[in-house]
């Protein structure tokens, strides 16, 4: 059967095969609402992509374990009459673990065991140490920690092994105790044999990332002094118990579940920790709480609830910033939608005059349009939230996306859909309306020369104004937070100036169309082109001007934050990356060579006549002595921190001394010339040179540098605390090896990513990489607004050159004039974006502190080259654009154009 | 001005439309002098559009000879510039961008000589009486007014050859005499002028007048 003739079909049916014929409008509405869709439908993406990396980055920076869902129980394993609770040598598996084991697989998840005599696998490790005797019966000189983990003794460095069940010691216990493989140790009334010696886990497996959450069992990093008790490896479950039940009483006994940290999304995270705490409820076991005194607590992994309540923090942090760029994102994309419902009825102007020459009503046209417009919106919101997925999972944060933020961004493309669909509609109708009510010649109606622009440039004052009494970095919960104040303020601010400075070019059209009457021809032309459609010209412009102003103020902000983050981090540290220990070692030539070798003491400092012999009301300062000859070649230094190089400094340490001063560069030291002292040391100094910066300054207190030869010998007698750092520009690892080579012990490193991990600035880093994607968007946008101006001007441009080249108009000259139409407004676009962009840095960026605690303040970095590449893209566009458009005017055939055009 | 004309022996043109091929020109034979003016009558549909298009060289014939005569004799039709050759077409082909001011000046301006010709473009729209309009874009002005421009543009160069697509059918009595007027002085200063029109009136002040039907020409107005 053949289909019945088109006017034969129901409206529904017929209106959208109607509309299908007009394939340039359906292409702009459907790209238009895939830009409004992708605008809308982001939001949540983003939000659910930089929760997910937060967390992984987080997880990324700590042990395993950390990731690792876990219950636990800390109790005796005696009875009240401190008899095992097996009744017999204490040897076998507890019920309570032996049924949370049992509870974990249950859940469909294979849970390890980790036994202690310490606290472990929570955020407070401890260990006091139990006692054990020596083969003569004697107690051992320092106190044990039994320990017992799957595969651990596949993860030691053996120096000497037995067979059978007992325990591994440390080499040096063994050697201070003069133990070695079958001596018989006593644990209470338990005795175990050496069954192993192997290297101390902090010589042989500081890196091992199967004891980097057991590392304090083994590293006091806090102090060189004080030793943790030694650790002893059990070399099966039931010895642990055994011994841990006759020398202790109880024991710490972890059911772990490995875990792929890097896969772990936040929903997969918590049902895991659902899962933990329903295992932990239904033990009965009560949490840790220090008022209470329960025999048995339960010994859940806190850490990682910790790890997420953070990543949450991080993401709650950035719908400040961003679901007001994500607003204005998508209220431009829904003008470009309204644009597109403008350029329907202008392709199917015969049709809709007659309509509305007929009497149709807006209303009946506006739903015409969404009848014939319904298909292309639909697939273009599916496709925009099918780019939205596509864009945030390829370049976002992170690959992993909750399925819940992908529901609400399904939503969300629907509302948009809806949303989009109605404003070209309805602007489809209004427009098909007034092209056939409104009388030739008449002037443009009042709502077009209000400048609601203003409106924009309110709000961004008021949020100005409230920025001024609010912090624009925050930091909540120690998570750096960008106040969404210091987003909404540009945003707005730069949208009302470029919709102003829009008007005030449209202003100016007049003059320059009298202008271009003494230019040649291409100018003449494409000056009367951008003239006689003002409106569109200034759209154009605008649309030009907002990517290039917000790209160019996100990214100048965004190198800024990176720049002043690498500054405060590089002044941290002091170089690239250090390695420090308290250790008190001789530099070798190893040392040396490795990077610039230098001493810090914690000092104090008094003006010379106001010098006391107390340290009351002396202020502390960080005394570094550096070696001057390499100190500035490894040093980090930016020239803001002084108006001295730092080269220039180094030499001036090399000064005489006056009046027996030593010469020393000071930062922050508001005294005159001090007298330091260190700890009971007195050095005489003098300031001969000031910086506002100076590398290695960690905390609040002043900083001076002293040439290491010039500083007298401060005796460990003096009680200065000292610290020897080498500072190195990349070799962190030669650095620990040197340090370590010269018997230095607890070797802690500093670099640039454990800095910044701590300070915790994703969050800012994000929110400005998201603005940076909303001024690209925006550009996506305008070049989709140019390609509308295009073709709605088609028509117009292509009878005009068809006619114009009869005139005599050569295609060379009218190629020109595209060029220069295009162009013009790109220039013009750029250097107002430029303008703009540059005016909003200049008040924003000094607010832009991400860590006031840490100097520098913050510094201004330019990205040039990016900034470049935005205006050549933008001109390379221009100009593809002109060619676009010159070619369509060739395709023209005149003889048919200028028969139809009337 | 320069003096010329043309002629055009055994014209054809077709035109595809689907699978059918649609004559438009079946054979036109053509000569009009300089100094002469010359209507061309017939039904819409009849081919004179096609054969006004065909010489002024956005078509081109299938079969036959077009040559023009006198200083243009050997020269394409695409070769002749707005002095030799303008034309006023059915869609009037004003530039919707320029002012009808600037529309009138527009061939001018393309050679340079914007300031001879001022004074012809004022005298030209004063003569048109659409000078109160000179600043207005065309969609800013009636449809007889903006065809009175495009008249207006076409003699302002004062060509050798002039080709009108019904100049005066949206004008009014007056004003189509305005038109018809100037027309003709055109031709009595030297051009060739050939007019396709429905305006009976237009016949009685053409020199001759030639009618088309279903692509065939013949002299003498239609019967």
């Amino acid at each position: 059967m053949s289909r019945p003739p088109l006017w034969r079909l129901a409206p529904w049916t017929r209106a959208p095969l109607l509309g299908l014929r007009q394939p340039a409008a359906v292409i702009a509405v459907l790209v238009t609402s895939a830009i409004l869709a992708c605008a809308v439908a982001s939001a949540p993406l983003f939000l659910s992509a930089a929760r997910s990396a937060a967390l992984q980055q987080q997880l990324s920076q700590r042990c395993e374990e950390v990731a690792r869902p876990q219950t636990g129980v800390d109790s005796a394993l005696v009875d009240e009459q401190g008899r095992p609770q097996d009744g017999g040598d204490g040897s076998t598996r507890p019920a309570a673990d032996e049924s949370l084991l049992e509870a974990w697989a249950d859940a469909g998840l294979d849970a390890e065991p980790v036994l202690a005599t310490a606290r472990i696998g929570s955020s407070e490790p401890f260990s006091p140490g139990i006692e054990v005797l020596g083969p003569d019966g004697a107690a051992l000189s320092q106190p044990f920690t039994l320990f017992q983990r799957p595969a651990a003794l596949d993860h030691v460095e053996v120096v000497d092994r037995g067979s059978g069940a007992g325990v591994w010691v440390p080499e040096t216990v063994a050697g201070q105790e003069g133990l070695s493989v079958g001596d018989v140790l006593s644990f209470g009334d338990q005795r175990a044999p050496v069954a192993g010696v192997y290297r101390d886990l902090a010589v042989a497996n500081a890196d091992d990332r199967y004891w980097c959450d057991h590392r304090l069992l083994f590293s006091n990093e806090a102090s060189a002094n004080r030793a943790p008790p030694a650790v002893l490896l059990t070399t099966d479950e039931p010895t642990f118990y055994r011994l841990a039940t006759a020398s202790l009483g109880g024991a710490v006994r972890l059911q772990q579940v490995p875990v792929d940290a890097s896969a772990l999304s936040v929903s997969g995270v918590r049902r895991l920790l659902e899962t933990q705490q329903r295992l932990i409820a239904d033990s009965g076991l009560p949490l840790p709480d220090r008022t209470s005194s329960a025999p048995a607590v339960a010994v859940p992994n806190d850490r990682l609830a910790a790890v997420v309540d953070r990543a949450q923090l991080i993401q709650s942090g950035l719908r400040g910033p961003v679901v007001p760029v994500a607003v204005a994102g998508a209220l431009l994309a829904l003008v470009l939608v309204a644009a597109a419902g403008s350029f329907w009825a202008d392709r199917r102007a015969t049709e809709v005059r007659l309509l509305a020459a007929r009497g149709v009503g807006p209303v009946p046209l506006a739903g015409k349009a969404a009848l014939e417009l319904a298909l292309p919106a639909l697939a273009g919101a599916a496709l925009g939230w099918t780019a939205s997925r596509l864009l945030i999972a390829g370049l976002g944060p992170a690959d992993d996306l909750d399925p819940a933020a992908t529901t609400v961004a399904a939503w969300a493309g629907a509302a948009a859909f809806v949303v989009g669909l109605g404003a070209a509609s309805v602007v489809a109708g209004l427009r098909a309306r007034s092209t056939a009510e409104r009388p030739l010649g008449t002037a443009a109606r009042w709502p077009s020369r209000v400048p609601w622009e203003l409106l924009l440039l309110v709000a961004a004052a008021v949020c100005w104004v409230l920025l001024q009494s609010r912090e624009a970095i925050v930091s909540v919960g120690h998570v750096a937070q960008v106040n969404g104040l210091l987003v909404a303020f540009p945003l707005l601010a730069i949208a009302g100036t470029a919709v102003l400075l829009g008007r005030g070019v449209i202003a100016l059209l007049p003059r320059l169309r009298r202008w271009a009457g003494h230019r040649s021809p291409a100018v003449f032309l494409a000056v009367n082109r951008l003239t006689a459609a003002r409106l569109a010209t200034g759209t154009l412009l605008v649309a030009v001007t907002l990517p290039v102003a917000v790209l160019g103020y996100t990214a100048t902000l965004t190198a800024s934050s990176q720049t002043t983050l690498d500054a405060k981090v590089g002044v941290q540290i002091g170089a690239a990356a250090a390695a420090t220990t308290v250790t008190r070692i001789e530099p070798t030539a190893e040392v040396v060579a490795a990077g610039t070798y230098l001493l810090r003491y914690d000092g104090s400092a008094a003006e010379g006549a106001a010098a006391d012999s107390t340290t009351r009301g002396r202020p502390d300062v960080q005394v570094l002595a550096v070696d001057p000859a390499d100190f500035a070649g490894t040093a980090f230094w930016d020239d803001s921190f002084a108006d001295a190089s730092l080269p220039d400094l180094m030499a001036a340490l090399r000064g005489p001394e006056v009046d027996g001063r030593l010469p020393v560069v000071a930062a922050g030291l508001s005294l005159g010339d001090p007298d330091l002292r260190l700890g009971s040391t007195e050095v005489p100094a003098q300031v001969v040179a000031e910086a506002r910066v100076l590398p290695g300054r960690r905390t609040a207190d002043p900083v001076v540098l002293v040439a290491a030869d010039r500083l007298p010998e401060i005796e460990r007698s003096a009680g200065a605390a000292r610290s020897a750092e080498l500072w190195v520009r990349e070799d962190l690892s030669g650095a620990v090896d040197a340090l370590a080579g010269a018997g230095a012990m607890n070797i802690r490193t500093l670099d640039p990513a454990g800095v910044q991990e701590r300070a915790n600035f994703l969050g800012i880093t994000w929110t400005f990489g998201y603005l940076s994607a909303l001024a690209v968007f925006v550009g996506v946008i305008a070049v989709g607004g140019l390609l509308l101006y295009l073709e709605a001007r088609s028509r117009t441009r292509v009878s005009g050159y068809v006619m114009a080249r009869r005139l005599g108009l050569t295609r060379a000259a009218h190629l020109r004039s595209l060029v220069v139409e295009l162009a013009g407004v790109a220039v013009v676009g750029s250097l107002l974006g430029g303008a703009l962009a540059a005016g909003a840095v200049a008040l924003v960026y000094r607010r832009l502190d991400v860590d006031l605690l840490r100097p520098p303040t913050p510094l201004l970095d330019v990205p040039w080259s990016a900034l470049a590449g935005s205006v050549v893209v933008v001109l390379v566009v221009a100009g593809l654009a002109a060619l676009y458009a010159q070619r369509a005017a060739d395709r023209a055939d005149p003889a048919s154009v200028l028969r139809e055009d009337a | 001005m320069s003096a010329g004309g043309f002629a055009g022996t055994g014209l054809v043109k077709r035109f595809s439309r689907g699978a059918e091929t649609v004559t438009a020109l079946a054979g036109v034979d053509l000569h009009v002098d300089a100094g002469e003016l010359v209507a061309l009558v017939g039904p819409s549909g009849s081919g004179k559009s096609t054969l006004l298009a065909l010489l002024c060289g956005w078509e081109t014939a299938d079969e036959g000879r077009l040559s023009y005569l006198g200083p243009l004799a050997g020269r394409s039709p695409v070769s002749l510039g707005w002095p030799e050759l303008a034309l006023v077409p059915q869609a009037l082909g004003l530039v919707a961008d320029l002012s009808l001011a600037d529309n009138v000046l527009l061939p001018a301006r393309l050679r340079g000589t914007t300031a001879a010709e001022e004074a012809r473009a004022g005298a030209l729209l004063t003569d048109f009486r659409v000078d109160h309009l000179a600043d207005r874009y065309p969609h800013q002005a009636s449809l007889g007014e903006q065809q009175r421009v495009a008249v207006a543009r076409a003699l302002l160069l004062r060509p050798a050859v002039l080709l009108a697509d019904e100049p005066t059918a949206h004008q009014d009595r007056d004003n189509a005499d305005r038109l018809l007027d100037a027309v003709g002085a055109a031709a009595r200063a030297g051009a060739a002028v050939l007019v396709a029109t429905h305006d009976e009136l237009a016949w009685a002040r053409a020199d001759r007048v030639l009618s088309m039907r279903d692509g065939s020409l013949t002299d003498g107005p239609p019967a």
